[in-house]
């Protein structure tokens, strides 16, 4: 369970999230959406310490941060440990292969043994469609390959909780579509997974929950049915922005 | 075209057991300072305990001035303090180097000083990107430093290094004037007895050109084989 109590993030002046509360439950997939600069990845990255909020308190699962006390460098780290993060851009490291980008964390943050790391890192490969581009470098991929690769490296380290930040933003349709195949694969029995997105069909299929955002502000937590089907009149205009009803000649 | 041959065998000899070693055991030792001095002046002063804040500000106090002392000095003036300045301090600070060892010394804390910006400047050219990718798997900062940024960083600082590298091997001539008969006093010597310094000159000169030019291969490989992740090469 991820939860928040009051959560303040600014930067600088500007306060980015506005006292959040709510709970997200394990087992769950949430969706976040809202419009451009509302304060989504601050805070999907809140969730793994990448940001950290001034005030409010964080309960992941049964360990609680006081964001207003100093964060220990052992907590950050066993923070990360239950999460994993996918990213708009994928920060595949560069310099490996893609094998190695997914071995990488078994290796070197869960020192499993290099046989172990290896043939996990196949069967992720397999799972999202590489295993024919295992020794390939990340230049050499397309963008969905590269994000493909980069939730194989996220789930290789089996963290409880996949925050994916807009993780088809930066792709063509098509591509967008192959990524999202593989999202749809992740089994939420052993993730509970937090999204942000703009693709308003992929979030109405596979959402438990949605929360939107504006401002810094949680205007809407609650079902996909309500979400979609009786939204209130600020949800809607967004809605329709989202699919350029608003400017398109009817 | 006799006396070249005649004087090559002594001017080579000067150049496997002076330039070479001093360039060589300089530029290693200058790395390793560079790196340490790139990373201190790198490090957050807002992150860790109040110790090792501390310990960290001083530290970078520490390494500035030395970076800005060795680069606003000429080298053969820092030479000539060290090995001719230090001995005669009076008495209980009096220090004293052998002329190879004050070379060593001094060359290496000129690469350091010049390399640690190469390198800091290296590491801070790899995207923020690459720092939360590995935090995010879990990393500690040390952890992502040695295991992705460095080797990235090591990849964009290769060339510049090269450089100062060839810089250091052209350098280490002035080492003639603490008294190493490296491959350019050996030269002078013979031109002084042959009264032949075109001839002796030009010789030294194709050495230093042909040592430096084995390096540029060395260069080229070693970027070949650190930029196979690049695209289309
Ligand atoms: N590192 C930062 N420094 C200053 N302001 C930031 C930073 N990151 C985000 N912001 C600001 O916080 C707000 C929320 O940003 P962000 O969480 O990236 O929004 P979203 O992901 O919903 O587009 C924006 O106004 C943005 O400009
Ligand atoms: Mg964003």
């Amino acid at each position: 369970m991820i939860k928040f109590e009051n959560v303040n993030k600014y930067f600088d002046q500007h306060k980015a999230l506005k006292s959040l509360s709510f709970e997200l439950p394990e087992h769950e997939t949430t969706v976040i959406v809202g419009p451009s600069g509302s304060g989504k990845s601050t805070l999907l990255r809140s969730f793994n310490l990448l940001e950290q909020p001034e005030e409010g308190l964080y309960s992941l699962d049964d360990k609680v941060i006081d964001f207003a006390q100093p964060i220990s460098e052992k907590t950050i780290l066993e923070v990360r440990r239950q999460t994993g993060m996918v990213f708009q851009d994928y920060n595949l490291f560069p310099h490996l292969t893609v094998l190695k980008n997914v071995m990488e964390g078994p290796l070197h943050v869960l020192k499993e043994q290099k046989l172990i790391a290896a043939q996990r890192a196949e069967e992720l490969l397999e799972l999202v469609g590489l295993s024919d581009r295992a020794n390939y470098y990340p230049n050499q991929l397309s963008g969905g390959q590269q994000q493909r690769v980069a939730i194989a490296r996220a789930m290789a380290m089996n963290p409880k909780y996949l925050l994916f930040d807009e993780p088809t933003s930066a792709l063509d349709p098509e591509l967008e579509a192959e990524v999202l195949k593989v999202l749809l694969k992740l089994d939420v029995e052993k993730n509970s997974m937090v999204i942000v997105t703009h693709n308003m069909a992929f979030a109405k299929a596979v959402a438990s929950n949605i929360i939107f955002l504006e401002e810094g502000n949680i205007l809407f937590n609650g079902s996909p049915d309500e979400f979609f089907n009786h939204p209130t009149e600020r949800i809607q205009k967004f809605l329709s922005a989202m699919t350029f009803e608003d400017i398109l000649p009817k | 075209m006799k006396l070249v041959m005649d004087s090559l065998p002594a001017i080579l000899e000067a150049g496997l057991r002076y330039t070479i070693p001093l360039s060589v055991i300089s530029f290693i030792i200058g790395i390793i300072i560079a790196v340490i001095t790139a990373l201190v002046r790198i490090s957050n002063v807002k992150k860790g305990s109040t110790f090792t804040r501390l310990l960290k500000i001083i530290g970078k106090a520490f390494f500035s001035f030395y970076v800005w002392l060795f680069r606003g000095t000429p080298l053969i003036v820092q030479m000539f303090i060290l090995f001719y300045g230090l001995p005669r301090l009076p008495a209980p600070y009096t220090v004293e180097f052998g002329a190879f060892s004050a070379a060593v010394i001094v060359f290496s804390l000129n690469v350091g000083a010049y390399a640690s910006e190469t390198i800091r400047a290296a590491i801070l050219s790899i995207s923020k990107g690459q720092w939360e990718a590995g935090y995010a798997i879990g990393m500690t900062h040390t952890t992502v430093l040695f295991r992705v940024i460095l080797p990235q960083a090591a990849r964009v600082s290769l060339p510049p290094l090269s450089n100062s590298f060839i810089g250091l091997i052209k350098d280490t001539s002035l080492a003639f004037s603490i008294t190493i008969v490296e491959m350019f006093s050996v030269g002078q010597q013979i031109a002084a007895r042959t009264y032949e310094p075109m001839v002796l000159y030009c010789e030294v000169a194709v050495v230093y050109l042909v040592f430096c030019s084995i390096l540029n291969v060395g260069q080229y490989y070693l970027e070949k084989r650190t930029s196979r992740y690049i695209k289309n090469t």
